[in-house]
C-alpha cells in the first residue's frame, strides 16, 4: 500500500508580502531537489482560485499524493489548502504548510538570511510531508443545546436568538438579576432612547422564554468535553430565599436590621440596600437575595431576637438553611457574554478619586441622572453637610483608556460619547449649568455620533483640548489643572463635579473564565478571537464564541450585532445536529504498549484507558484511545518511554525528519 | 575571517500560544534573527526532550521549547508537563557539560508577539555565545 | 542474617502450590561470584544464600521473564513469583507496581533488612579471586571473609560498596514476608560523586563525559540489567524513527546514554545495577543519581517508596520549579 511518495511544493508569493524579502525562485528552484519532490512551482497567491487551481491539476496530472505549501501560517491557510487536495481526490491530511510569511519574510530584512531559512522551513515540510499518512475525520451527534455566560445586553440578545430558533438555552447569571451594564444606564447615544425601557421587555422575554433555563446567581463551576458535547456544572448559589415563594413585594427589605445601610453594586455605591434585597426594581426575576457577607444572621448566627425579615415575609419565603446546588447538564455550544468592568479611577491618583466625593465615575453619573437612581434623577451632590445642585461640572475623557501608564492602550471606544450625552444630559436638567469636557480626541465615529456631538456643542458644551494633570480641593471647589493645548494656554478651573469618562476593562474575574474554557487573551487582556477579522466571535477553543465587551470594548449596537453573530456561529453546531471530530489524534501500537498507564494519567481530557487484551494467550493490559475524546495535544506520546502511543500527523516519525532538515544534516 | 558565528536555533513551539504569538510578530511586523526555525506542535506538552538531544545531535546549536503560560495551556496540563520533563532534560544536558546557553524555554502567549522577538533574541545571543556545537554532532555514514 | 530461617522461610514458600518459583542467590562458579536461583521445590533452598556478595538486583527477573506464546487451548502459567529483595531491591518493586509492569497478586515479597554489600573489586586488589567460591558474612559492623581457608576480618569502609554508602533505605519499602531484624540505617554518605562533577567547569565536565561516553561499547547490558528497562521493544532499537543510530562514536553513545538516563529520572531507585555490570567502568551511577538528586531535592520525590504513588514524569504540581523559564 505504501506509494512512493511524489511531493508538490508550491512557493507563494503573497503579492510582495513574501516575495519581497524571499526570493521565491531560488526556493523554487531548491525544492525542486529535495528527495521526492516531482514538481515545484511559486504563484503570486496560492490561496487564490488560479492558485489552488494550480495544485488540483498537478494533483491530477502529475499524480502527485503529497503537498507542500509555503505561505502564511498553518493557522490561516490550512484548511484552505486541506480542502483543495480532497477536492482534488486527496487526502486533506496530505498537505504540510511552511509558513515563510508570518514567521519568515515579515519578521526579517535580510533577503539572503531569509531566503535561505525560508529553504529550510521547505525542506522541514518536505521531509514531514513524505511520512504523511491519510487520515479521515469522523462526525459525531451535536447536543442540541447551548449555554450562555453571562446576561447582560449580549447575553440576553444571543440566548433569544438561539432559543428562538428552536433549541434549549441555558442562560446563566452571575448576579441576582439579568441585565447586566445596559440597565445602568440612563439614556443611550445618540439616540437619547431610555436604556431601561428598551431593555426590560428583553429581560423579561429571556426569563419567560418556553427555551430558555435562566440561572440567576449561579456560576459556571466546570465545563469538559468538546463542540458538541460539553458537560456544565453551574453552582447556583444560596439566595436564602425560596424562589418559588417570594413574590418580590418588598416586605422583607423594609423590615432588614440594615435597610439602608448597604451600598448597593448596582447604583455604583451611591444608593443603598439592606442585606435582602432586590438589586433594582426591574429585577428579573423579581425575586430577593439575602447577602451572605453582610446579613447578620449569617454572619453572626444572630439577629436581635430573630430575623425580622422571616417575620415580614408573608410567603414564608426565608429559608436560611438554603444551600448551595450544583446542576449539571449537557450542551453543544458555549457563548460567552461575561461583559466588562470599568477602570479603576484610583490608579490615577492625581485625579483625586479617592479623595475628593465630588470626584466620580461615569457609570456613577449614569445613576445619579437615573430617574430610578438614588437621586430619582437629579443631580445633586454633597459640599459639606449640604446638599447642592452643581453649576460648574467638567467631564475628563479617557481616564483610563489610550494610556500605557494604566496599561491601557487602547480606547475604549464609548466615553467619547457617553460623555457628550452626560453633558446634554447635564444641561437638560441643569440649564444654567457651566459644562466642560476636556479630551485628547473626539471620536465619534458611528451611525449618527458627528451629529451628536455637533448637538451638544451648540448646546453649549465647551469641549477644551487637554489632559489635567492634576485635581485638588480649594474651598468648596475642585481645581482641574490643564493645559488648553489648542492655545497653549495654562488653566486652572474651578468646578463643583468632576466626572471620570472612565475606560472599559476586562471583568476583574475573567482569570476564571479563561481557566474554564481554555481561552487566550489579546494584548489588551480582553478574551482572543479566532481570526480579528475574520472570526470575530469565534475562539481558539471550537463550540465557544464571544459576544459583547468580553472581546472588547463596544457600544449596545455592536454588542447586540456581536452577540446575533456569535449567537448564528452557534447555532451552526446546534442546526447541523453533529460535529467533526479531528482525525489528528492519538493512536497506539499496543504491540509495543506495555501497558504502565502513564499516559492515562498524563491525559488531561481522560481519553485514555487500559484495557485487556489478548498477547499471544498472555492477558496484558494495553493503552487504548477514544478518539472522540482525544484532542490530539500529544502530552501522552512525550510521556510513553516505548513510544507506543503517538498523535496521527505529529509522530516521532513524522518530527525527527523535520528536526534532521532543520539541523542540516538530512 | 572575522564574520561572526550565526547558530543554527530549532524551537519547538505549541499551535495555540507560542505559535500564535510568533504569528503575531509577523502581522506585526517584529524584526528578529533569521537563526530560529521553528517546528509545529499543538502543545509543549508534545515535546519528547528527547527531541532536544536529537536536535543537538543534528546540526543545532541551540535549542528553544516554547509553550503556554501556565494556566493557559490549551489542553489544561500539557505545558505542566513540558516543564517537568524539560527541567529534568536541561539538568541532564548541563551535567554532562553541554554549555547552559544551548536551551532555552519559554512561555509566549498568542498576544505576546513582542516576548517572542526577546526570547528568539536571547536563544540567538545565547547559542552565539556558545559557539557551534560540532563535538556532538551525528557522523554521517559515508557507504 | 540467620540462613536455616531463610531457607526454611523460602521452602514454605515454594511449597505453596500457588507459587512457580522463588528468585534469591547462590554461590557463584568461583571465586566472588553470586549467581541468581530460581529455586522451584523446597529441596533447592539447601542452596540458598544471602550475604554481602548478594549484590544483584534480582527484580529485574520479574519483568526480564520469556512471555512465550501460549499454544491454543492452553492457559498462560499464572503462579505467583516470590522474590528476595535487598531495601533498594524493593523499591524496584514498587516502582514496578506504580507502572504496573508486574500485577501485585503474582508477586511474593520476601524483604531482607541489609547491612551492606561489598563491592567485590575493590576485595579482589588485596585478596585475589580464587578458583573455589570464597564464603562472606557480616560481623558486627564489618565483613567476614573466608578466602583460601583463612577467616578476614574486612573493615566495613574498605570493602562497602558505594551504592550502600549512599543507601537511604537499607530495611525493604514493601514486603510480605521479612526475614532478620530491621537494620538501624546508616548516616549517607555525602560524596555521590554528583558534586564532584557539578563543581567542575562546563568544559571540564563536558571533557568529562566525554571520555567516559567514548568508552561505551553499546553492549546494552545497562539497560538489559536495569529492573526498570523493561520496555519489549526498547526505542533506541528501532530503526523508524530511528533515535539513535547503531553506529557506536561518541555522538550516538552519548544520544543513547541521555536517552537511558532521562528515561529512569523519577523512577531509577539507584540500585546501581548498570554501573556494576557495565564492561566499560562507565560510572553511571553517577549520571542516574545527578536526576534522582534533582528529582528529590527540587519535586521532593523519591520513586519506589510508595506502589499506590504517582509515576513522576506522568504527573505534575502547579508549583513544580520553573525559574529556568523565559
Amino acid at each position: 500500500m505504501t506509494e512512493k511518495p511524489k511531493v508538490g511544493v508550491y512557493v507563494c508569493h503573497c503579492g510582495i508580502n513574501i516575495a519581497a524579502t524571499v526570493d521565491v525562485e531560488a526556493v523554487t528552484e531548491y525544492a525542486k531537489g529535495l528527495p521526492n519532490v516531482v514538481i515545484a512551482r511559486n504563484y503570486a497567491y496560492m490561496c487564490s482560485d488560479p492558485g489552488q487551481l494550480l495544485i488540483k491539476e498537478d494533483i491530477k496530472e502529475k499524480g502527485l499524493n503529497r503537498v507542500v505549501v509555503a505561505s502564511c501560517s498553518p493557522r490561516m491557510h490550512e484548511p484552505t489548502f486541506r480542502k483543495a487536495l480532497q477536492e482534488a481526490g486527496l487526502n486533506p491530511y496530505f498537505l504540510e504548510m511552511a509558513n515563510i510569511r508570518e514567521q519568515c519574510s515579515w519578521v526579517h530584512e535580510d533577503r539572503e538570511a531569509a531566503t535561505e531559512k525560508a529553504k529550510q522551513l521547505v525542506a522541514a515540510a518536505v521531509s514531514k510531508a513524505r511520512l504523511l499518512e491519510p487520515l479521515t475525520s469522523r462526525e459525531v451527534d451535536a447536543e442540541p443545546s447551548a449555554l450562555v455566560i453571562g446576561a447582560g445586553i449580549a447575553g440576553i440578545q444571543a440566548a433569544l436568538d438561539i432559543a428562538d430558533a428552536g433549541f434549549k438555552v441555558y442562560l446563566v447569571e452571575k448576579s441576582p438579576s439579568v441585565g447586566g451594564r445596559m440597565a445602568q444606564l440612563d439614556k443611550t447615544f445618540p439616540t437619547l432612547d431610555c436604556s431601561a425601557c428598551i431593555l426590560t421587555p428583553k429581560m423579561v422575554d429571556a426569563a419567560n422564554h418556553p427555551n430558555i433555563e435562566l440561572f440567576t446567581y449561579s456560576e459556571v463551576e466546570e465545563v469538559s468535553g468538546y463542540i458538541g458535547n460539553f458537560e456544565v456544572k453551574v453552582r447556583k448559589k444560596a439566595r436564602y430565599v425560596d424562589v418559588s415563594k417570594c413574590t418580590g413585594c418588598g416586605a422583607c427589605a423594609k423590615e432588614c436590621r440594615l435597610a439602608g445601610r448597604i451600598p448597593n453594586e448596582f447604583d455604583e455605591g451611591l444608593g443603598k440596600r439592606g442585606a435582602i434585597y432586590l438589586p433594582f426594581p426591574q429585577a428579573v426575576p423579581a425575586k430577593y437575595t439575602i447577602d451572605p457577607e453582610k446579613c447578620l444572621f449569617l454572619t453572626r448566627g444572630k439577629c436581635g431576637k430573630g430575623p425580622k425579615c422571616v417575620e415580614a415575609c408573608p410567603a414564608g419565603a426565608i429559608d436560611f438553611e438554603q444551600e448551595d446546588e450544583i446542576v449539571s447538564f449537557r450542551v453543544g455550544a458555549i457563548l460567552v457574554a461575561t461583559g466588562f468592568d470599568v477602570f479603576d479611577p484610583t490608579k490615577k491618583p492625581e485625579y483625586g478619586y479617592a479623595d475628593y466625593p465630588n470626584v466620580i465615575t461615569g457609570l456613577e453619573m449614569e445613576r445619579l441622572v437615573s430617574a430610578s437612581g438614588p437621586t430619582g434623577g437629579n443631580i445633586v451632590i454633597h459640599n459639606g453637610e449640604e446638599e447642592i445642585v452643581p453649576k460648574d461640572i467638567a467631564f475628563i475623557q479617557c481616564v483610563g483608556s489610550r494610556d500605557k501608564s494604566v496599561g491601557n492602550e487602547y480606547c475604549s471606544r464609548v466615553c467619547c460619547m457617553y460623555t457628550a450625552k452626560q453633558a446634554h444630559l447635564v444641561k437638560d436638567k441643569i440649564p444654567d449649568a457651566r459644562v466642560r469636557v476636556y479630551y485628547m480626541d473626539v471620536r465619534a465615529f458611528g451611525k449618527g455620533f458627528e451629529e451628536f456631538y455637533d448637538r451638544v456643542r451648540r448646546e453649549g458644551i465647551r469641549y477644551v483640548r487637554g489632559n489635567p494633570s492634576e485635581i485638588f480641593r480649594r474651598g468648596n471647589k475642585l481645581v482641574i489643572k490643564v493645559e488648553d493645548t489648542l492655545t497653549a494656554t495654562p488653566l486652572e478651573d474651578e468646578v463643583d463635579l468632576v466626572v471620570l469618562a472612565v475606560g472599559l476593562e476586562p471583568r476583574r474575574d475573567a482569570r476564571k473564565i479563561i481557566e474554564l474554557l481554555r481561552l487566550s487573551q489579546s494584548p489588551d487582556r480582553f478574551f482572543l478571537e479566532a481570526h480579528p477579522k475574520l472570526r470575530p466571535v469565534d475562539t481558539a477553543t471550537d463550540g465557544v464564541y464571544l459576544a459583547g465587551c468580553c472581546q472588547g470594548p463596544k457600544d449596545i449596537p455592536d454588542t447586540v450585532a456581536q452577540a446575533k453573530g456569535a449567537a448564528a456561529s452557534a447555532l451552526i453546531p446546534l442546526a447541523r445536529g453533529k460535529v467533526a471530530i479531528d482525525a489528528q489524534v492519538a493512536e497506539v501500537n499496543e504491540a509495543t504498549c506495555r501497558g504502565c498507564g502513564f499516559c492515562v494519567s498524563i491525559c488531561p481530557y481522560s481519553a485514555i484507558e487500559l484495557v485487556t487484551v489478548n498477547r499471544m494467550g498472555h492477558m496484558v493490559e494495553v493503552a487504548r484511545v477514544n478518539e472522540a475524546l482525544c484532542k490530539g495535544c500529544g502530552s501522552c506520546s512525550a510521556g510513553c518511554l516505548s513510544d507506543s502511543i503517538q498523535p496521527r500527523s505529529f509522530r516521532d516519525r513524522q518530527i525527527l525528519p523535520q528536526i534532521a532538515a532543520l539541523g542540516g544534516t538530512r | 575571517m572575522s564574520e561572526q558565528f550565526e547558530p543554527n536555533i530549532v524551537a519547538f513551539l505549541c499551535n495555540w500560544c507560542s505559535y500564535a504569538g510568533a504569528d503575531l510578530a509577523g502581522t506585526s511586523r517584529i524584526q528578529y534573527p533569521a537563526n530560529i526555525k521553528v517546528i509545529r506542535v499543538m502543545c509543549s506538552g508534545r515535546v519528547n526532550p528527547l527531541f532536544v538531544v536529537n536536535a543537538l545531535q543534528q546540526g543545532a546549536d541551540g535549542v528553544l521549547i516554547s509553550g503556554c503560560h501556565p494556566g493557559d495551556c490549551h489542553y489544561m496540563e500539557g505545558n505542566f508537563y513540558a516543564r517537568r520533563r524539560l527541567k529534568l532534560l536541561k539538568e541532564l544536558l548541563e551535567y554532562i557539560g553541554v554549555d547552559p546557553r544551548r536551551f532555552n524555554m519559554s512561555w509566549v502567549s498568542a498576544s505576546e508577539g513582542h516576548k517572542w522577538k526577546e526570547v528568539v533574541e536571547k536563544a540567538v545571543e545565547d547559542a552565539r555565545a556558545a559557539g557551534p556545537f560540532n563535538q556532538f554532532r551525528r557522523r554521517q555514514i559515508g557507504w | 542474617m540467620d540462613l536455616n530461617k531463610l531457607r526454611e522461610t523460602a521452602a514454605g514458600i515454594v511449597s505453596r502450590e500457588d507459587v512457580k518459583y522463588l528468585i534469591g542467590w547462590r554461590r557463584g562458579t568461583f571465586g566472588y561470584r553470586v549467581s541468581p536461583y530460581f529455586i522451584e521445590d523446597a529441596a533447592g533452598v539447601e542452596e540458598l544464600i544471602f550475604s554481602p556478595l548478594c549484590i544483584s538486583n534480582l527484580a529485574t527477573y520479574l519483568t526480564l521473564v520469556e512471555r512465550l506464546p501460549v499454544p491454543r487451548g492452553q492457559q498462560p502459567d499464572e503462579r505467583k513469583v516470590a522474590l528476595l529483595v535487598k531495601g533498594c531491591d524493593s523499591r524496584a518493586v514498587n516502582q514496578l507496581l506504580v507502572e504496573k509492569g508486574i500485577n501485585r497478586d503474582r508477586v511474593i515479597v520476601v524483604g531482607l533488612p541489609c547491612p551492606g554489600m561489598v563491592d567485590w573489586k575493590l576485595l579482589a586488589e588485596k585478596y585475589p579471586e580464587t578458583e573455589a567460591p570464597v564464603e562472606m558474612r557480616w560481623q558486627g559492623d564489618d565483613f567476614l571473609l573466608v578466602h583460601n581457608g583463612q577467616e578476614i576480618v574486612v573493615p566495613r569502609a574498605e570493602a562497602l560498596a558505594e551504592k550502600c554508602r549512599l543507601c537511604r533505605h537499607p530495611n525493604p519499602v514493601i514486603s510480605d514476608a521479612t526475614v532478620g531484624e530491621p537494620v538501624q540505617p546508616w548516616e549517607p554518605a555525602e560524596d555521590s560523586g554528583v558534586g564532584e562533577i557539578e563543581a567542575k567547569s562546563a568544559p571540564e565536565r563536558w571533557a568529562y563525559w566525554e571520555e567516559q561516553f567514548s568508552k561505551c561499547l553499546r553492549c546494552y547490558s545497562c539497560r538489559n540489567v536495569c529492573p526498570l528497562c523493561y520496555c519489549e521493544d526498547c526505542i533506541l532499537d528501532r530503526l523508524n524513527p530511528t533515535w539513535v543510530n547503531r553506529a557506536f562514536n561518541f555522538s550516538e553513545n552519548t544520544a543513547f546514554h541521555l536517552a537511558r538516563a532521562f528515561h529512569l529520572a523519577g523512577r531509577c531507585i539507584e540500585c546501581g545495577e548498570c554501573e556494576r555490570v557495565c564492561p566499560a567502568g562507565i560510572p553511571l551511577g553517577r549520571l542516574n543519581r545527578k536526576l534522582a538528586k534533582t528529582v528529590r531535592e527540587e519535586y521532593g520525590f523519591e520513586p519506589g517508596l510508595d506502589a499506590e504513588g504517582e509515576p513522576f514524569q506522568a504527573s505534575y504540581r502547579p508549583e513544580d520549579p520553573e525559574e529556568f523559564i523565559l
